[in-house]
């Protein structure tokens, strides 16, 4: 057994009290619930004023950047009402995203008029993915204000801000103090401290998981088929970003949730990291030797990731992971 | 190849309960001959399909395929209560894919509506209609297609260019055959095939009649041989039951895992709250017949028959014996108590879920956008999974199955290949 790389270390833990669930609510989730409904609030307003797709690609990245920052924390308010998915509906392994914003077009659908119908549309027609179709596809991207894909626009932008606003609400208001009080009288989301501490772990491990197969496993494919067009968010250029930021966020989850020194953990969160720093940005080779290698070693120290939280944090936690919503197919 | 993360659990704390052993053996025995009987059920249902379509196809009328459509629907009542032993059990999850794959883009096998599309970005194969083409090339090989055989359902044809949506075999293959398109949307209706599409010469409609009962067949041989081969799994020396006896530890995890990921990833999330959410037809499990509610009250059902150690059989009769529910209360009666409500509000809220479909508000109509009715009345049934779950995982923590282990992980065996 080897002694971790002295550049990960302590430092970032700095002090036992600090740790568990407590922790990762003050430093962990509700900055980053209160980063997304901002980004989402930013992104309403600045499709309020401009609609046209050039002005909304700045704030339509900067809210996907935040919803990197909590969409791993997949129960709770982000799973009440569908919200995660009415974020981010993806993967679309029927390529609903496109038919369904194309439809929206071509019936001029009312609901775009109607927060509150808009809110009852299709998870495929709302959210990041639907908005990245309509600013970065070319076949859409080119309208002025007065067609009907600005206004689709303002809809999905001032849908974003609401779920953003009501999940930040949620989670200060309700979420963090059952967390908090985890196994206190009256709780019964947490009947006992571990069970909180659980949660937060299985996250972890979710998300962990979500990257290795899905945002790198879905566009490697097989070595005989690799599938680029499958890669998250391509068109807006996102793909890799997007595991950079979310392996960030666990990161900050995995120090926050621990209360011991992790080195094993903080080895492999910045090895995969720096492999992180290597393939095309949207994966565009990997149907390349060379370049589904870059991808593979990627997927390969993210899985080690979750070998090495599942060592060093669940044993030291008294915890192991609950079922999580990627069982199953 | 998912990693199920409930596999990381005892095998230490568990034996260390000696008292406890020999009921654990006992509970694994009932678990294991449930599977047997259900599995049992659901090949002599399926035989009994494999005669109404030789019936259809022999002498096709409206008759009949009425006849074999009933069939159809008589077959997954067994067959779905099997769907607990899935996830717990490789040798189901590995099988499972060629009898119940879904969703399917079944262009892939018949002729479909212009509204359908054809070949799509995602699935190059999606509108290849097998049934009029008895030559075709697949990923750049040349296939001779003129004998419909379960061979080249099977080996060719299933999961055609690595893609999953491209099911050619098991129930919902045959269920596209007997029922065709459901072309309603969310409006009410199932898909309605004339019995004419297997009627000879000129009655024959849309084209290949002969061509679409050879397919009708081979798929229905081929679902019956290989639920023949999997009940044979569960008999006395067969693979499923003697790798889950081999391990009472593993075996009792084995039912927890297929407890709590059909409960929740799978039927919760995937088949309920995304179709929702979708507000997509398509994504009903059954969507052709608009079987749907019976699929889902059924998983229901066999996810309680796991845990309290009791199965009803097709025929009449009730296997039975030693149960999880019983090891569980041993230790702890608060958590079993929750956890057998948790299953029966499930049960509850599924029934609501069949009974509104039954008398008028099908499964795809409660998916439509701004149907508030149908929308409480599924997202009831999936908070009542979800909660389930929870139950289970309390289950899980009360019997002790705690760490240890680090099953489906290199670094258990190398830990120090975690960080080369």
């Amino acid at each position: 057994m080897r002694l971790a790389p002295v550049f990960a270390l302590a430092a970032m833990i700095p002090a036992a009290a600090l740790a568990g669930p407590a922790e990762v609510v003050e430093a962990h989730i509700l900055p980053g619930t209160a980063a997304f409904s901002q980004a989402t609030d930013a992104l309403a307003k600045s499709a309020g004023a401009d609609c046209r797709a050039v002005a909304l690609r700045a704030p339509w990245n900067a809210a996907f950047d935040a919803w990197l920052g909590i969409g791993h924390l997949a129960f709770g308010p982000i799973e009440a009402d569908g919200r995660a998915l009415g974020i981010a509906f993806w993967p679309d392994t029927r390529g609903l995203v496109q038919k369904t914003v194309a439809a929206l077009i071509a019936n001029q659908d009312p609901a775009a008029n109607d927060p509150e119908e808009f809110a009852q549309v299709s998870v495929a027609g709302r959210g990041l993915f639907a908005m990245e179709r309509l600013l970065y596809d070319p076949a859409l991207a080119d309208y002025a204000e007065d067609d009907y894909r600005c206004g689709l626009v303002r809809a999905i932008a001032t849908d974003l801000a609401r779920t953003g606003a009501g999940i930040d609400t949620e989670w200060r208001e309700d979420h963090a103090q059952r967390l908090q009080t985890a196994g206190a009288p009256g709780n019964d989301t947490y009947l006992s401290a571990d069970e909180a501490t659980q949660t937060l772990y299985t996250a972890l491990l979710t998300g962990l998981e979500f990257t290795a197969d899905q945002r790198l496993g879905r566009p490697m494919g097989s070595a005989e088929r690799p599938r680029p067009n499958r890669a998250e968010a391509r068109r807006s250029g996102r793909s890799l970003r997007n595991v950079t930021l979310s392996l960030t966020a666990l990161q900050e989850l995995a120090q926050t949730l621990s209360d011991a020194p992790t080195p094993r953990t903080d080895a492999a969160f910045a090895e995969a990291l720096a492999a992180a720093e290597r393939p095309d940005p949207v994966f565009a080779d990997v149907t390349t030797v060379q370049g589904r290698l870059r991808v593979e070693a990627l997927q390969q120290r993210v899985r080690a990731i979750s070998d090495a939280v599942q060592q060093e944090i669940g044993p030291a936690l008294g915890v192991r992971a609950g079922f999580n919503s990627a069982d199953g197919d | 190849m998912k990693r199920l993360f409930l596999p990381v659990l005892a095998s230490t704390a568990l034996t260390s309960l000696p008292a406890l052993a020999a009921t654990k053996a006992e509970v694994l025995d009932t678990y294991a001959n449930i599977a047997e009987a259900a599995y049992g059920d659901s090949l002599a249902t399926a035989r009994a399909l494999q005669g109404a379509v030789d019936a259809l196809i022999a002498d096709p009328s409206a008759e009949t395929l009425d006849a074999a459509r009933a069939a159809w629907v008589a077959a997954r009542v067994p067959y779905q209560q099997t769907e607990a032993f899935r996830f717990g059990n490789a040798i189901v999850d590995d099988w499972e894919g060629k009898v119940n794959a879904w969703p399917l883009d079944e262009g892939l096998i018949d002729y479909v509506d212009p509204s359908y599309g054809g070949a799509t970005d995602e699935n190059a194969y999606a509108g290849l209609n097998v049934i009029a083409n008895p030559a075709f090339t697949l990923s750049g090989e040349s296939i001779d297609a003129t004998e419909i055989t379960p061979e080249l359902l099977e080996s060719t044809l299933h999961e055609a260019d690595e893609i999953e949506a491209n099911v050619a075999t098991g129930y919902h293959a045959i269920e596209f055959l007997l029922w065709g398109q459901d072309l309603n949307g969310t409006d009410p209706g199932a898909g309605n095939r004339p019995w004419t599409d297997y009627a000879s010469g000129d009655a024959c409609t849309n084209g290949n009649c002969d061509r679409r009962a050879a397919y009708l067949e081979a798929a229905t041989d081929l679902l019956v041989s290989d639920l023949e081969w999997m009940t044979a799994q569960w008999g006395e020396a067969g693979a499923g039951r003697t790798t889950l006896l081999s391990d009472h530890d593993a075996g009792i995890k084995a039912i927890l895992t297929g407890m709590g990921s059909l409960s929740y990833g799978e039927l919760a999330g995937e088949r309920m709250k995304l179709g929702l959410m979708l507000n997509d037809p398509e994504e009903e499990h059954d969507c052709f017949s608009d079987n749907t509610h019976m699929s889902h009250y059924y998983d229901g059902l066999g996810i309680r028959n796991v845990y309290l150690g009791e199965y009803e059989r097709v025929g009449g009769g009730v296997v039975s014996g030693p149960s999880l529910s019983d090891l569980v209360s041993d230790i702890d009666s608060t958590v079993d108590t929750e956890l057998r409500e948790s299953l029966d509000n499930t049960m509850t809220e599924l029934g609501l879920l069949r009974t509104a479909a039954e008398t008028g508000l099908s499964y795809d109509m409660m998916l439509a956008r701004g149907n508030a009715r149908g929308e409480a009345i599924v997202m009831a049934a999936v908070n009542a999974l979800v909660a389930q779950t929870r139950s289970i995982e309390r289950a899980v923590t009360t019997l002790d199955l705690d760490e240890i282990g680090f099953e489906g992980s290199d670094s258990l065996d190398n830990p120090d290949a975690v960080f080369q």
